[in-house]
């Protein structure tokens, strides 16, 4: 009777947890399937971009998202009261987001690991932290229009804008794993349990070209050139000739890459690549350049500078309306003469005007790797004015971006090729390094006009109207230039954006260097601004690359 | 011979108890070091990026300024070679 009841006592038992095991496995099995079976993202660690030299211009540090479960916490206005003091919040911000009939409440983010480990210590009940990574810039925003800054998507994501964050986000945020394991109801994994682990891939990391003692001497002397031509904004842009590799580029009012959130849009935008202008005399040396390879002209060919030009019912005028008689072609170029230029224009003709365009690449993208660059627009050649053949012979009716201009002009002292400019030149990943070469996209001009035309710039640099505190012995060649703003269609006088587009040393130069400054106060001519600043530029740059003087 | 059955199947059931309960011991102190040290690994992550970010600190330009600040040199002077050709050649 005993052993029966025993018997019966099993069965029942047996029974039960039969019938329980078939309610947790087959009736509220997908629910409870997360109850023990624990999977979690691996985020990958965004990859680091670093200088030329490898030293960091973008790395990522932990941050912390401070939250509080309500239902948890003790005294309320202790805890906001210790909260505010350690956040430096309001109490009355913490108070709003502290929704006492949610589970969980996120209250701050980014917080750092001394303001988390601050707040660990108080101690505070309901209170708790989710780890994040965020972006840190060991130099600021010394290159801010360079790198872009990472936000986040409509998910929530991290995501790269603008510059290279936006270019290379999908190099950079690399993809993400998963960890799936069973777990015990402690939380401890269950060997024999599933086991399933898909490691994250870090995001790759970026050298660039760019070296950031030249991007901070470029930087300090533009942020000195605003204060003192009290020009509205400018950019500095320095390259390497021969690759179109991009050793600096400045553009300011730039933003605080940390805090992009609290700059108004506009401040975003990298002018140098996505701000279309009218270059002006800066033009000048590329259709010079033109004449010369399709042999039109020779430096000393003799111009005969009279007077006014008249194209239909413009005049065309030297920018001081004096005229010097006979003049050679070198000396159009030194006293940046309008009128000589249209003479010049003229022996080209307008075919081969337009062709020179098309090779230069103006109105298409240089497919530089930022991210936001305007392409610009070469209206088709049958909408082409006579007036419009002169004028763009001296830079004006033709709209272009600085980084266009720095690419031609690079080209034709380079010995005559046009190059992609590009910023990075090695992307590495754990197991793989990937160089970036230069890229030759087409020959402009022959070798022999190249070196025509180096000389020819520095005749111009040193037999310029205006007489500059340039460095001695050093030769350097380069050009001035004043472009008139238009707006709604007619050409404010007031406004003009002054620039200088300058290389050195000329035999085989080291570096080329475009300043530009926009509506600058003291004085609206580029002979007068953005040439003293480039010469200042200079004289930092030679003593930094150890330049010896030549003459 | 049915003494000696049962105190076989006694012996291998006991053995097979041990052999469990030790099996079911081990998961537990090896789960619990798998989980300590993906928590050593996450804390080692978060001590390197933290040194990275010191290291970089140090390195960078902005650091090299405030130092230079505090030690008194803060006007940059250029070489006189550049106003003075002579000295270039000294």
């Amino acid at each position: 009777m005993k052993i029966k009841l025993i018997f019966l006592l099993f069965i029942f038992f047996y029974l039960t947890i039969i019938v329980r095991l078939f309610f947790l496995q087959v009736i509220y099995s997908p629910s409870n399937k997360s109850a023990y079976l624990k999977t979690n993202k691996l985020y990958p660690i965004r990859g680091r971009i670093y200088d030329q030299s490898n030293q960091p211009l973008a790395l990522n540090q932990n941050s912390y998202q401070l939250y509080i479960e309500p239902k948890k916490i003790g005294d309320k206005d202790k805890l906001l009261q210790l909260l505010s003091k350690s956040l430096e919040i309001e109490e009355a911000s913490i108070s709003a987001k502290l929704d006492m009939s949610k589970d969980w409440v996120a209250i701050s983010g980014g917080l750092t690991q001394e303001q988390k480990d601050k707040i660990d210590k108080l101690n505070l009940k309901g209170v708790g932290f989710d780890y994040q990574t965020k972006r840190f810039y060991p130099e600021a925003s010394l290159s801010a229009h360079i790198l872009g800054f990472l936000g986040k998507d409509n998910q929530g994501e991290d995501i790269g804008y603008l510059g290279l964050e936006g270019f290379y986000n999908r190099d950079l945020r690399g993809l993400p794993g998963f960890i799936e394991t069973e777990r015990d109801i402690i939380g401890r994994p269950i060997l024999i349990g599933v086991q399933q682990r898909v490691e994250a891939e870090n995001g790759r990391d970026l050298t660039l070209t760019i070296d950031k003692n030249i991007q901070e001497i470029s930087k300090k002397r533009l942020l000195e050139g605003l204060d003192k031509y009290k020009a509205k904004k400018g950019c500095v842009i320095t390259v390497d000739p021969k690759t179109m590799a991009i050793l600096s580029l400045v553009c300011l009012p730039d933003y605080d890459l940390e805090k992009y959130y609290l700059f108004d849009e506009n401040f975003y935008k990298n002018l140098a690549i996505s701000d279309l202008y009218e270059p002006g005399s800066v033009f000048k040396p590329l259709i010079v350049a033109a004449a010369l390879e399709e042999k039109k002209i020779k430096p000393d060919d003799i111009y005969n500078e009279t007077g006014q030009v008249t194209i239909g019912e413009y005049n065309i005028k030297t920018w001081n309306d004096k005229y010097e008689g006979r003049i050679s072609m070198t000396r159009i170029l030194e006293k940046s003469s309008n009128v000589g230029m249209v003479y010049i224009g003229e022996k080209l003709g307008n075919k081969k005007i337009y062709s020179y365009l098309e090779k230069f690449e103006f109105g298409q993208n240089t497919d530089i790797d930022l991210e936001g660059e305007a392409s610009g627009y070469l209206k088709p050649a049958n909408n082409w004015y006579p007036i419009d053949y002169a004028t763009v012979t001296f830079g004006q009716g033709i709209a272009i971006t600085p980084i266009q201009m720095i690419r031609a002009f690079a080209s034709i002292i380079n010995g005559g090729y046009l190059m992609k400019p590009y910023v990075v030149q090695k992307i590495v990943s754990e197991n793989k390094v990937i160089e970036i070469k230069p890229k030759i996209k087409r020959r402009v001009v022959s070798k022999t006009t190249s070196d025509i035309i180096k000389k020819m710039l520095v005749s111009t640099v040193e037999n310029a109207e205006a007489k500059w505190d340039r460095p001695k012995g050093f030769s350097i060649g380069g050009k001035t230039g004043t472009a008139q703003v238009p707006i709604k269609g007619i050409y404010d006088t007031s406004k003009t954006i002054a620039s200088f587009i300058g290389f050195a040393p000329v035999e085989n130069p080291k570096f080329l260097t475009f300043v530009v400054l926009y509506e600058p106060q003291t004085s609206e001519w580029g002979s007068e601004t953005a040439a003293p600043l480039f010469f200042e530029i200079v004289k930092d740059l030679i003593v930094y690359y150890g330049i010896l003087p030549s003459q | 011979m049915k003494n000696i059955f049962l105190k076989t199947t006694g012996f291998i059931m006991t053995g097979l108890i041990i052999a469990n309960l030790f099996i079911v011991i081990s998961g537990i102190v090896i789960s619990d070091e798998i989980d300590n040290f993906e928590k050593k690994t996450d804390n080692l992550l978060k001590i390197n990026l933290t040194l990275e970010k010191k290291v970089a600190n140090l390195g960078s330009l902005k650091f090299a300024q405030e130092q230079a600040k505090e030690f008194g040199f803060t006007n940059s002077t250029a070489p006189q070679y550049i106003d003075q050709l002579k000295y270039a050649y000294r």
